[in-house]
């Protein structure tokens, strides 16, 4: 069987002292560390090694985590086909595992191994140095048992960076701990997320909300009627960024050149022609389809994306949190289509489209519940890791 | 039938930045190949553009300098295209919210009328590589070469306002002056930091109609611009007389054979915004601060120029289309010279002269002061013209002062009519035939006894005294 690495890192341990000194972190192969292969899971990548750092890799080091080395990611970490995110740390080779998060990745590689798995803020963790394929939708997620390590991590690599210009200018998440009293905070229940479940699935995430109630929160129900369009329309939104995006990866200055052209142009048909799998290209297809032809598609659904945005930012002011199913409907067997990696990540997805913070929380080890995920407005990352930090302790027969 | 033209330009400007648009990258296309390149302008994976302050600022300058409306939000987006010399497959630009909108150029159109164009909108973008094609013995290879990869540009985009290549010229004449004013860019045809592309359709005279237009690119002057709006104007009506249909196109010039060719079509789509920019939203006062950076726009001083210091118009636009003339004119006026002799001996005798010795204006040592100081000699009648302009090739060459000059030479001039009388007198000896015709009314005649005289005097007499004296003394003797 294939190891679960694609890369491992040269060095054995990481320099003493700092915050995250002794932190084992695994990254994913489209995170640039400045010497190693950086392929994103893509041929059309093949052999390139980044010229320098990405943000987070830099921070990390500086705070004295070792980085391990980088797992199998699917390409452009789209989906998790040939993802083996989350196997490190059940391998108990890592501690923490950072895994990009396009369409809810980092949450449903995290529920595989019944641990934690957390979506950051979009714009709150610099995207330099990260190989993209949807830019307004990705981030990089953290997975690990431990809530705390993520928040640690966090702490290290969000902020200001003056090496990505996209990140807003706004005031700082202070990741200090902090208390959560049940008694003031209230949790939404988005009614419409759970149309998609089956009876079963049902059942469990209403034990789920059970256990909410036993640790003392209250519990309202929130209707977003739309819930259903936030796959569709990070269907069509993020393909057409990605058939845009995906151009600069072109198989030419590295990566697969395809042998046998006549021509230039030959030349660069070819290639991209051998560089991408079989999803990607339908993904790419799909979203130069909406570009050329239906362009006025992608207009509205960037116009119902900003509806969307809006009926979010409106739940998210009557309850403090939301919660809401995580459903890996995997496909079995044969390559995943399209079609398949939107039904499997449609619960995860509405996260990506709005920017907001997600974090999935796995079941209890005795629980007859699912794990479910915690979503807050957006920068609200520092409360909503508390918030998962203190139903852990409630579990472990804490407060 | 008669058909007219209905004409837009498209025009790219190379901004004279220090950097590239969104790297550190030194703004040098012309420099060895490759070696002003990063990760960021070679599109590596995982690089993000920064957008450059100085390429904001010198933007904006240049859309204020043509009465364009900076917007408070424009964004940039991703501008697909499928080409080697983009390896990235898109290029950054503003296709959606551009920086400014609005703005106009006044021109004159062959009529002698004057004409307004408008500007529809101005946006960023960044260049793209270059392609070299070469040979490695008898394959032929293609090289990219990224210097120009990331080069700030803006795009101005005009109204179909232009009828004829007249237009077209002197529109692009009053851009490259008003833009260079601002200091955004030389705007030189020749050197491509100022690029074309004309869009060309044509209509039977008096319509309305909206016509498929053609666009023609690759003019390296303003003559060809006008030249290949002129050949492509012919074409089409010859083709729409002889019962063709115009397609949408694009044509390339060809500056030998004088004529527009097709050329292979680019495969372009329309425009996604790119995130990895942030939007840019410029506040009021930010506008305002750059607007006070704005120096006098050429229309403006031209008619302060009639107006304060009573020149003619052409006068006026000719002094204030060139900035370091403008300048060099008004320190001028500024040591007491009287306007119409600094216009006069700056347009007719130091430009030329300037550039006759390939110098520039601003770094000649012929400063304002020393050419004003020569200026005043020749208004105090203490030199004549002639003598003037001795001294001044002699101020190309020499540090020492025009009076210094004026007083070692020779070059005095002489206006006391006691030493002049008697070379008049030799003179109207000699000259009997010239006598007798200055006597029957011949004005020419009276000429060339004043350019006797002053050649007797090597030069030196003032020809006022002379003319004053001749007058007098042919009178007596008649």
């Amino acid at each position: 069987m294939d190891s679960v690495f694609f890369y491992c890192s040269p060095e054995t341990a990481a320099p003493k002292g700092g915050d995250l000194h002794g932190l084992k972190i695994a990254i994913q192969p489209n995170m640039s560390v400045a010497g190693w292969p950086t392929d994103a899971g893509s041929n059309a990548l093949t052999g390139f090694a980044a010229l320098e750092d990405a943000t987070i890799v830099r921070r990390l080091r500086q705070a004295g985590a070792f980085l391990c080395g980088s797992t199998r990611m699917s390409e452009f970490g789209f989906g998790l086909q040939n993802s083996r995110a989350g196997e490190a740390l059940r391998q108990q080779t890592a501690d923490a595992e950072l895994v990009i998060d396009l369409t809810g990745e980092s949450r449903l590689a995290a529920s595989r191994v019944a641990l934690c798995g957390f979506k950051p803020s979009y714009g709150l963790v610099s995207r330099f140095g990260l190989v993209g394929l949807i830019p307004s939708m990705e981030c990089c997620g953290v997975l690990s048992g431990s809530v705390k390590n993520i928040r640690d991590i966090l702490k290290t690599v969000a902020g200001e960076d003056e090496l990505d210009f996209s990140l807003p200018d706004e005031e700082p998440v202070d990741f200090s701990p902090q208390e959560i009293d049940p008694q003031e905070t209230s949790i939404g229940v988005i009614t419409e997320a759970q149309d998609a479940l089956s009876a079963e699935e049902k059942e469990m995430f209403r034990a789920s909300l059970d256990e909410l109630r036993e640790a003392g929160f209250s519990l309202r129900d929130v209707s977003l009627p739309d819930f259903s369009l936030f796959s569709l329309v990070h269907r069509i939104v993020g393909s057409v960024e990605a058939s845009s995006c995906a151009g600069r990866y072109d198989s030419v200055r590295y990566g697969q050149r395809a042998p046998g052209a006549k021509n230039w142009n030959d030349m660069y048909l070819l290639s991209r022609g051998v560089a991408f799998g079989p999803l990607m290209k339908s993904y790419l297809f799909q979203g130069a389809f909406f570009q050329f032809e239906r362009y006025d598609a992608f207009e509205d659904a960037c116009r119902i994306r900003a509806r969307l945005l809006a009926d979010m930012q409106r739940l998210t002011s009557q309850a403090d949190y939301l919660v809401v199913p995580a459903v890996d409907c995997a496909p079995s067997g044969a390559p995943a289509s399209l079609a398949d990696t939107y039904a499997q990540f449609a619960s995860t997805a509405f996260a990506n489209v709005t920017g907001q913070p997600a974090l999935y929380l796995p079941p209890a080890p005795d629980g007859a519940h699912s794990g479910f995920q915690l979503a807050g407005p957006r920068l609200s990352d520092a409360s909503l890791l508390a918030l998962g930090e203190h139903l852990l302790n409630v579990r472990q027969g804490g407060k | 039938m008669e058909f007219e033209a209905v004409i837009g330009l498209e025009i790219h400007v190379e901004l004279n930045c220090a950097t590239k648009m969104f790297c550190d990258c030194p703004n040098r296309p012309g420099d060895e190949p490759n070696v002003n390149t990063c990760p960021t302008c070679l599109w590596f994976p995982g690089a993000m553009p920064r957008l450059s302050q100085e390429a904001l600022e010198k933007a904006s300058l240049l859309c204020l300098g043509l009465g364009a409306e900076l917007q408070p939000r424009s964004a940039f987006d991703q501008k697909v295209y499928y080409y080697p010399d983009l390896p990235k497959g898109y290029q950054l630009s503003q296709a959606h919210l551009p920086l400014s909108r609005g703005g106009a150029i006044d021109i004159v159109d062959e009529g002698g009328n004057p004409k307004t164009i408008r500007i529809h909108h101005i946006h960023m973008e960044e260049d793209v590589a270059r392609l070299v094609h070469e040979m490695e013995g008898r394959l032929p290879i293609s090289l990219v070469d990224f210097n120009r990869a990331g080069v700030p540009l803006v795009e101005i985009v005009t109204e179909p306002d232009f009828r004829a290549p007249h237009e077209a010229m002197e529109f692009l004449k009053a851009l490259r002056t008003q833009v260079r004013s601002v200091g955004s860019s030389e705007c030189s045809m020749e050197n491509g930091t100022m690029r074309v592309d004309a869009n060309i359709s044509i209509r039977p005279r008096g319509t309305t109609q909206m016509s498929t237009k053609v666009e023609v690119k690759n003019m390296n002057s303003i003559r060809h611009v006008a030249d290949a709006i002129a050949y492509e104007i012919s074409r089409q009506s010859a083709a729409v007389q002889a019962g063709e249909t115009v397609i949408l196109h694009t044509r390339l010039w060809d500056t030998d054979k004088k004529v527009t060719l097709p050329m292979r079509a680019k495969f372009e789509g329309p425009c996604v915004p790119d995130p990895a920019v942030p939007v840019i939203e410029l506040s009021r006062d930010w506008i305002e601060k750059m607007r006070a950076r704005l120096p006098e726009m050429p229309a403006a001083m031209a008619e302060r120029f009639v107006t304060q210091h009573g020149l003619t118009g052409e006068e006026a636009m000719l002094l204030s289309s060139d900035p370091e003339v403008a300048g060099y004119f008004e320190a001028l006026v500024g040591q007491g010279i009287a306007p119409r002799t600094a216009t006069h001996w700056l347009t007719t005798q130091l430009i030329p002269a300037v550039r006759d010795r390939r110098q520039e204006l601003s770094s000649s040592p012929v400063t304002p002061v020393r050419f004003a100081a020569l200026l005043k000699m020749l208004s105090q009648d203490e030199i004549n013209a002639n003598a003037a302009r001795e001294v001044l090739v002699q101020l190309f060459d020499s540090d020492e002062t025009p009076e210094a000059i004026v007083s070692a030479r020779g070059f005095g001039q002489v206006s006391d009519p006691n030493a002049l009388d008697s070379l008049i007198d030799e003179v109207l000896g000699a000259q009997p035939a010239a006598v007798a015709d200055v006597r029957s009314g011949c004005g020419k005649a009276m000429g060339f006894l004043i350019g006797q005289v002053m050649q007797a005097s090597g030069g030196k007499a003032n020809p006022k005294v002379i003319r004053e004296l001749l007058a007098k003394k042919l009178g007596a003797i008649s």
